[in-house]
């Protein structure tokens, strides 16, 4: 019994978020002018394998053609748009702005996790500009807000600033692999030891044993970088920031921001401005996302782009604890007595026309579905009533019935 | 505010946390050692104190059940997590180290076998040595795999080692040095910056 109630409720209230929320992004990205694209289910395996530092092999899911060709299955959305691009309109003149809603697959490290997944991002191709990028920010945080989220933090970082620092460092690839988890976890406990064991100019590695420090709020976390000797190139990359984060203010998102100097995406494409953004409550970030203007000439050009995605599922966690919605799935409901069955079905046509929506049911049946409803509608043999909040009024025909919907049950 | 959430396993390692953190004015007069409870909060109601099992810690942290975790480096080098690591309590110091006989040579055309309760440090670390060696999981009394030649060498957590000794056993290569630290959820941290930095200046303060 709890099975047959309860169940299809949650999977059902999930299903009625996971819709909400896409309705939602659908809204707030085409308010920022963004259009809707769709890039196909199977990508070519070379195409992943051939950009580097993106997505690890082993999670792609491979599919063989009959051609004996190796096939992935979308694992993400940001490469294939490049490539489009890249090859279809080697100059761009224009900026663009697109947006997707789809599926991506990746086998989960842990097996209990899906494989697919349904991801909705924005992809901005245009130069590198501060109020390009902060638009860009500040739709992400619009979005957040808009799904009723009051706990948003968007952190801020900057790809160049981890590369610029260990470029020309004497480090294997594993060093700067170790390095980064050591950053990403803010370790500061192991990063002296481990620098101390490489050969690194004492300066740099000052700078390197900083990083975790480097967080909170912007004006104080430049305010802490003021002690310690930063290349020119660095300096610049601050000083980029803190455009990004003059025009947030102008948003008025100024609450909404934290800087961190360590944060280091896995993707490895991305070149200039990054970010991700977390909700009180969930573990997770629901948000990620970056400049890579390095990407299309990968394929060829150059396609300077700025974009973020977020996990529908993700954000269908994060709002579990939240009220879906206060209305009720289902405008409308009719019961008959089974000779009035004609004028059922023909009310019941005439309303959806007007977008109500509406079950219809016999007297027999009806407790076949339990879901409530904001008005019911009886047809009896004799007479005709319209019931809502409790209150019941007779109609005679369709003209009255409408009537009565638009204006309730108030007196006239 | 809301309760920063705290989550640790019970015995030596909590005791000597709650003694830090009264010291740093977070008390928990509901606490003793024979309470049963699982969830505790501190006098001023501000801090909660969950207990779980040491290997759940860092899973408690990483899906942000718990703000905070105090839990040994061991631990959390076996199931690694995307949190953040903060702290260094200082608590429990040992070592991880690989052990066995002294003088005893292995033959490079057969397989290394390595008895451990840490199948995934033990892993990594031949891993990085480029050894291939074949893991044997036990879940005590490690010494005694090498003792009746189950297992060549053992990786295991040593602290004064003297069971090794007794048992005629010695530390070959020293894996990494082990104690108890403070780990923070990466969204936590994000969303509630100044609270938990606040609670970690405080603790530091009392290490210090």
């Amino acid at each position: 019994m709890v099975l047959n109630e309860v169940y299809p409720e949650r999977m059902l209230s999930d299903n009625e978020k996971f819709e909400r929320i896409i309705k939602t992004i659908n809204k707030r990205f085409t308010t920022y002018g963004y259009k809707r694209i769709k890039t196909s289910a199977f990508e070519q395996y070379d195409l992943y394998s051939k950009v580097k530092s993106s997505i690890n092999q082993n999670e792609m899911i491979k599919v063989i053609d009959h051609t004996g060709q190796v096939l992935v299955l979308r694992p993400d959305v940001t490469i294939p748009i490049t490539r489009e691009l890249a090859q279809n309109f080697p100059d761009l003149s224009s900026e663009l702005r697109y947006f997707y809603v789809q599926e991506v697959f990746r086998q989960p490290i842990d097996r209990n996790d899906s494989i697919e997944r349904t991801q909705a991002g924005i992809e901005y191709f245009c130069e590198s500009s501060a109020e390009a990028d902060a638009e860009v920010i500040a739709l992400g945080c619009h979005l957040m807000k808009d799904l009723g989220f009051n706990d948003i933090k968007i952190e801020l970082g900057h790809a160049g600033f981890f590369n610029e620092l260990v470029r020309g460092l004497p480090l294997t690839p594993l060093q700067i692999d170790q390095l980064k988890s050591l950053i990403q976890a803010k370790n500061v406990v192991e990063i002296g030891p481990f620098l101390k064991s490489l050969e690194i100019k004492d300066e740099v590695r000052e700078v390197i044993e900083r990083i975790p420090f480097l967080y909170g709020n912007p004006a104080d976390v430049i305010e802490r970088t003021k002690g310690i000797a930063l290349t020119e190139k660095i300096q610049d990359t601050l000083d980029y920031l803190m455009d990004i984060f003059s025009i947030l203010k102008l948003y008025g998102l100024e609450q909404y921001i934290v800087m961190d100097l360590g944060l280091i995406n896995h993707m490895g494409y991305y070149s200039g401005v990054i970010f991700q953004g977390y909700v009180e409550k969930f573990g997770k970030p629901v948000l990620m996302g970056g400049r890579y203007d390095g990407l299309g000439a990968e394929f060829g050009t150059a396609l300077p782009a700025i974009g973020f995605a977020c996990e529908i599922e993700s954000l269908v966690k994060a709002t579990e604890s939240r009220e879906v919605t206060s209305r009720l799935p289902i405008d409308i409901k009719i019961t008959y007595a089974d000779s009035r069955l004609e004028q059922a079905i023909s009310i019941a046509n005439e309303l959806r026309e007007r977008n109500y929506s509406v079950l219809s049911f016999s007297e027999r049946k009806e407790h076949a579905d339990l879901r409530q409803s904001v008005y019911s509608i009886c047809l009896e043999k004799e007479s005709n009533s319209f019931l809502y909040k409790g209150k019941n009024v007779q109609f005679s025909n369709l003209k009255e019935l409408l009537e009565l919907l638009v204006g309730g049950l108030e007196p006239k | 505010m809301t309760h920063l959430t705290i989550a640790m396993a019970k015995g030596r390692t909590a005791d000597k946390a709650l003694t830090f953190f009264e010291k740093a004015g977070i008390r928990f007069s509901d606490f003793h050692d024979k309470s049963r409870k699982l969830v505790i909060y501190d006098d001023e109601n501000k801090v909660k104190l969950i207990f779980v099992k040491a290997v759940d810690v860092p899973t408690y942290v990483e899906k942000g059940a718990a703000d905070i975790g105090i839990v040994g480096k061991d631990t959390i080098m076996e199931d690694p997590v995307d949190v953040y690591e903060l702290l260094d309590l200082g608590i429990g110091k040992c070592q991880l180290a690989v052990a066995g006989f002294p003088d005893k040579q292995f033959p490079s055309s057969t397989l290394l076998t390595v008895a451990s309760k840490y199948p995934g440090v033990t892993k990594a670390y031949f891993d990085s040595k480029g050894i291939r060696i074949e893991t044997i999981k036990l879940n005590g009394s490690i010494e005694l795999a090498p003792l009746i030649g189950m297992s060549d060498v053992i990786v295991d957590i040593v602290e004064s080692g003297k069971t090794l000794k007794e048992n005629g056993l010695v530390v070959l290569e020293e894996i990494a040095d082990v104690s108890a630290r403070l780990i923070v959820n990466k969204a936590s941290y994000a969303t509630r910056t100044n609270q938990i930095q606040q609670f970690i200046s405080d603790l530091k303060a009392v290490l210090e």
